[in-house]
C-alpha cells in the first residue's frame, strides 16, 4: 500500500507532463486565427497568380506559362493542410496522374499537373483552354470555401506534420512535378507552410518543451540550408534533376525527423 | 589488544543512505516498469482494435464499414500497384486521411468519429466510394448532451478574431477614403463616404465598445462634451458628421479626419490584441442590441445629423448574425432547441429593416415614424433575449 503510493508519487514526478501546465485553450485562439489570416493571404496570391498563369496558357505564350507554373503552385503547397480538406477541389486542382486509372488521358485528370503535362511534356499550350478555365474557377471556389470555414484547431496544429509527411512522401523522390521538375518550389512551399505553423504557436510550444523547439528549429535550418544551394538568381529554384545525390540523402534525415517530431505537436498543445 | 573476532562495523551513514537510495531506485524502477507495461498494454490495445482495410486495384475491402462512435484505428493495406490515398469524408470535407500509401505497405489512421454516415475515398479517384457508418454509443450520446468544453470554442473565437481583423481592415480603408475626400475638399463625396465608414464601424461596434477610451475618441456623441458641438474636445465620427451634414462645411475638418484614421488603425490593433472569453462573444452582441432597443432606435440620436441610423442598425445585425453563425455548430450539438427561436428573431429583425429600404437604400431616420421605431426596438430586443439564452444553455460562464 505504502509502496504503491510512493511509486505513484514518483511516477508523477517522473512524468514529463506533470512538470508543465497544460496549454490553455484560449491561448490558441490568436495563433489559429493568425493562421487563417496567413492562409487567406496565400489563397489571394494563388487566385491572382493562377489568373496570370492561365492567361498565358490561353494566349499560347508557352514560355511565360512555363515560367509561371511553379511560383503559382507554391501558394497551394504552403497551405495544403487546409486546401486538402476539400477533397473534391484537391482532386481537381492538385491530383497527380497516378490518382487516375486512365492516366493522362483520364477525363477527370485536371488542374496543375494535367496542365504541367501538356506544357512541359508535350511542349505546347494547345488544347488547354478548358483546363485553364477550370483551374481558375476551382481556385476561386477554394477561396470562397476557405473564407467560410472555421478552421479546426487540431487540423491547423496537425498541419505542420502533414506538410512534412507530404515532403517525405512525394518531394524527395521528385514525383510531384515529374514533367517540369520544379519540385523544389513545392518543397520550399511545404517547408515554409510548416514553419509558419511552428512560428505561430512558438510561444505555446516553448512553454511546454523548449528542447523540442530547438531541435525542430535546427532541422528546419538544415533543410533550408540544402534548399538554398539550389536557389537561382531570380528567386526561383533549379530543376530537381540538378539536385545531387548526397543532398537528396542529406534531406531525408531532417525531413523524417521533422515529420516525426511535428506529429507530437497536437498532443503537446492539448488537441488530441 | 587485537581482537580476533571482528565485530561487524556499525553500518556507516553513507552505506545507510546507499541502501535507502537503492530502495528508492528499486521502487522507481518498479514504477517505471509498471508505467511502461501500462503503455505497452495501451499500444497493444490499439493494435488489437485496428480495423483492417485493403485497397485493391479497383475497390477497397471491406468497402462498407460500420464502427461505434469514438476513437477508431484503421490499418490501410495497399495491395494495388500505385501509391494511393484513403480518406474519410463528411460531404466533401476530409475528416481524416492518409496520402501516398506505398504499394505493398500499410499505414494506420486514427480517427475520433462522431455518429453519422461518411464516405470513403479508396485509392484511385475513379474507384467507387466506400461507406462508413458510425453508430452512436452510450458515451457519444452522453457527449452530445454534455455542455461543450473550452477547446470547442477555439474555432469560433478564432474565426471571430479573423472577422475583427478583416472588418478592422475594411474600417481603416473606409475611413481613409473619407479622410481623403475631406482633404480633397469634396463635400458631396465626403458625405457619401461617411455612410460606408459608419457601416464598417457598426460591424465592429459590439467588440469596439469594450475599449472604452479609444471607442469614445471614435464614436462619442456631442452630448458627452460640456459644450456639445462647440466643445474643442468633440472629435471622431460624429464631429465629422456634424460638419458634413449640419454645417455642410469641410472647414478645419482635416486634423479631425486624420486623427480618426489614426484611432481606427489603433482600434484594429487593440481588438486583435484583446482576449475574448466565450461568454463575452455572445455578451457583447447582446449589449449592443440592448442599447439599440433601449435607446438608439427610439431617439435616433446616434446619427442625428446624417440620419443614417438604419444603416448602422443593419450593420449591428450583421455582427449578431456572424456570432450566431460561429456558435451554430455548438448550438446544434448541445442546445439545438434554441436555434429556431434565434433564427426567427434574426430574420424578423432583418425583415423589419429591409422593409425600410427604398430603391436599395435605407430611408433617412427622420422619416421613420414613432411606431416604426418601436417595431425596430421590439425586434432588436427579441433578438437580444433569444441570444441571452445561449450562455446558460452552453454553460459559457462556467467553462473549463
Amino acid at each position: 500500500m505504502k509502496k504503491s503510493t510512493l511509486a505513484l508519487s514518483l511516477l508523477m514526478t517522473l512524468s514529463p507532463l506533470a512538470a508543465f501546465a497544460a496549454t490553455a485553450p484560449l491561448d490558441l485562439v490568436g495563433p489559429v486565427s493568425d493562421y487563417k489570416i496567413y492562409v487567406t493571404e496565400e489563397i489571394g496570391e494563388l487566385v491572382t497568380q493562377t489568373q496570370a498563369f492561365t492567361d498565358a496558357v490561353k494566349k499560347g505564350d508557352l514560355a511565360t506559362a512555363k515560367k509561371l507554373y511553379a511560383p503559382t503552385r507554391v501558394h497551394y503547397e504552403s497551405i495544403e493542410p487546409i486546401a486538402e480538406l476539400f477533397s473534391d477541389l484537391d482532386a481537381s486542382i492538385d491530383s497527380r496522374v497516378d490518382d487516375h486509372e486512365k492516366g493522362v488521358k483520364a477525363d477527370d485528370f485536371t488542374g496543375f499537373h494535367r496542365i504541367e503535362y501538356t506544357l512541359f511534356s508535350e511542349n505546347t499550350t494547345q488544347g488547354l483552354d478548358a483546363l485553364a478555365d477550370g483551374l481558375n474557377k476551382d481556385v476561386k471556389d477554394l477561396q470562397d470555401r476557405v473564407a467560410g470555414l472555421t478552421f479546426p484547431p487540431e487540423k491547423v496544429v496537425g498541419g505542420a506534420a502533414a506538410l512534412l509527411e507530404e515532403v517525405a512522401a512525394t518531394k524527395i523522390s521528385g514525383e510531384e512535378d515529374r514533367y517540369s521538375h520544379t519540385d523544389l518550389y513545392d518543397f520550399q512551399g511545404n517547408i515554409d507552410g510548416a514553419k509558419k505553423i511552428v512560428d505561430l504557436f512558438r510561444g505555446q510550444i516553448e512553454k511546454q518543451d523548449k528542447a523540442f523547439l530547438a531541435k525542430v528549429d535546427k532541422n528546419f535550418a538544415a533543410v533550408d540550408k540544402i534548399l538554398a544551394k539550389y536557389k537561382t538568381k531570380d528567386g526561383g529554384f533549379e530543376t530537381y534533376d540538378k539536385v545531387k545525390e548526397n543532398d537528396r540523402k542529406a534531406l531525408v534525415g531532417p525531413v523524417n525527423t521533422l515529420a516525426e517530431d511535428l506529429s507530437t505537436l497536437r498532443g503537446k498543445l492539448g488537441l488530441n | 589488544m587485537s581482537n580476533p573476532t571482528p565485530q561487524p562495523a556499525p553500518p556507516s551513514r553513507a552505506l545507510r543512505w546507499a541502501v535507502a537510495g537503492s530502495v528508492v531506485v528499486m521502487i522507481a524502477a518498479g514504477g517505471l516498469f509498471y508505467y511502461a507495461s501500462q503503455l505497452a498494454a495501451a499500444k497493444r490495445q490499439i493494435n488489437h482494435n485496428e480495423i483492417a482495410v485493403t485497397i485493391h486495384g479497383h475497390a477497397c475491402e471491406p468497402n462498407a464499414l460500420t464502427v461505434p462512435a469514438g476513437r477508431a484505428s484503421f490499418r490501410i493495406i495497399n495491395r494495388s500497384d500505385r501509391a494511393v490515398e484513403w480518406e474519410i469524408l463528411d460531404g466533401v470535407l476530409v475528416v481524416e486521411e492518409r496520402e501516398n500509401i506505398a504499394p505493398g505497405l500499410s499505414q494506420v489512421i486514427n480517427a475520433n468519429l462522431l455518429p453519422g454516415d461518411y464516405a470513403i475515398t479508396c485509392g484511385l479517384l475513379s474507384n467507387p466510394r466506400g461507406t462508413l457508418h458510425v453508430t452512436p454509443t452510450a458515451e457519444s450520446d452522453a457527449q452530445a448532451k454534455a455542455k461543450p468544453s473550452m477547446v470547442a470554442f477555439i474555432g469560433p473565437l478564432s474565426e471571430f478574431r479573423v472577422y475583427l481583423s478583416s472588418q478592422g481592415t475594411a474600417l481603416v480603408k473606409a475611413v481613409t477614403a473619407l479622410q481623403q475626400a475631406i482633404d480633397a475638399g469634396d463635400l458631396a463625396q465626403a458625405q457619401a463616404l461617411y455612410v460606408p465608414a459608419r457601416e464598417a464601424y457598426q460591424r465592429l461596434a459590439p467588440a469596439s465598445q469594450r475599449l472604452a477610451e479609444l471607442d469614445n475618441a471614435i464614436n462619442a456623441r456631442a452630448d458627452y462634451f460640456e459644450k456639445r458641438e462647440q466643445d474643442p474636445s468633440f472629435s471622431g465620427f460624429h464631429r465629422l458628421e456634424y460638419s458634413l451634414f449640419q454645417q455642410r462645411s469641410l472647414d478645419s475638418l482635416g486634423p479631425i479626419a486624420q486623427r480618426l484614421v489614426t484611432d481606427v488603425t489603433a482600434l484594429k490593433q487593440q481588438l486583435l490584441a484583446q482576449s475574448l472569453p466565450p461568454e463575452q462573444l455572445v455578451g457583447i452582441v447582446v449589449r449592443n442590441l440592448n442599447s439599440l432597443a433601449d435607446v438608439r432606435a427610439a431617439s435616433g440620436e446616434e446619427e442625428r445629423y446624417s440620419h443614417i441610423d438604419v444603416n448602422g442598425f443593419a450593420a449591428n445585425l450583421q455582427a449578431a448574425r456572424k456570432v450566431v453563425d460561429l456558435m451554430r455548430p455548438l448550438l446544434t450539438k448541445s442546445a439545438a432547441d434554441l436555434l429556431p427561436g434565434i433564427d426567427s428573431a434574426l430574420n424578423a429583425f432583418d425583415a423589419e429593416l429591409n422593409g425600410l429600404k427604398v430603391d436599395g437604400h435605407y430611408r433617412r431616420y427622420d422619416s421613420i415614424t414613432a411606431d416604426q421605431r418601436k417595431q425596430i426596438a421590439d425586434k432588436a430586443k427579441a433578438l437580444a433575449v433569444a441570444l441571452d439564452g445561449i450562455d446558460p444553455a452552453l454553460g459559457l460562464s462556467g467553462l473549463k
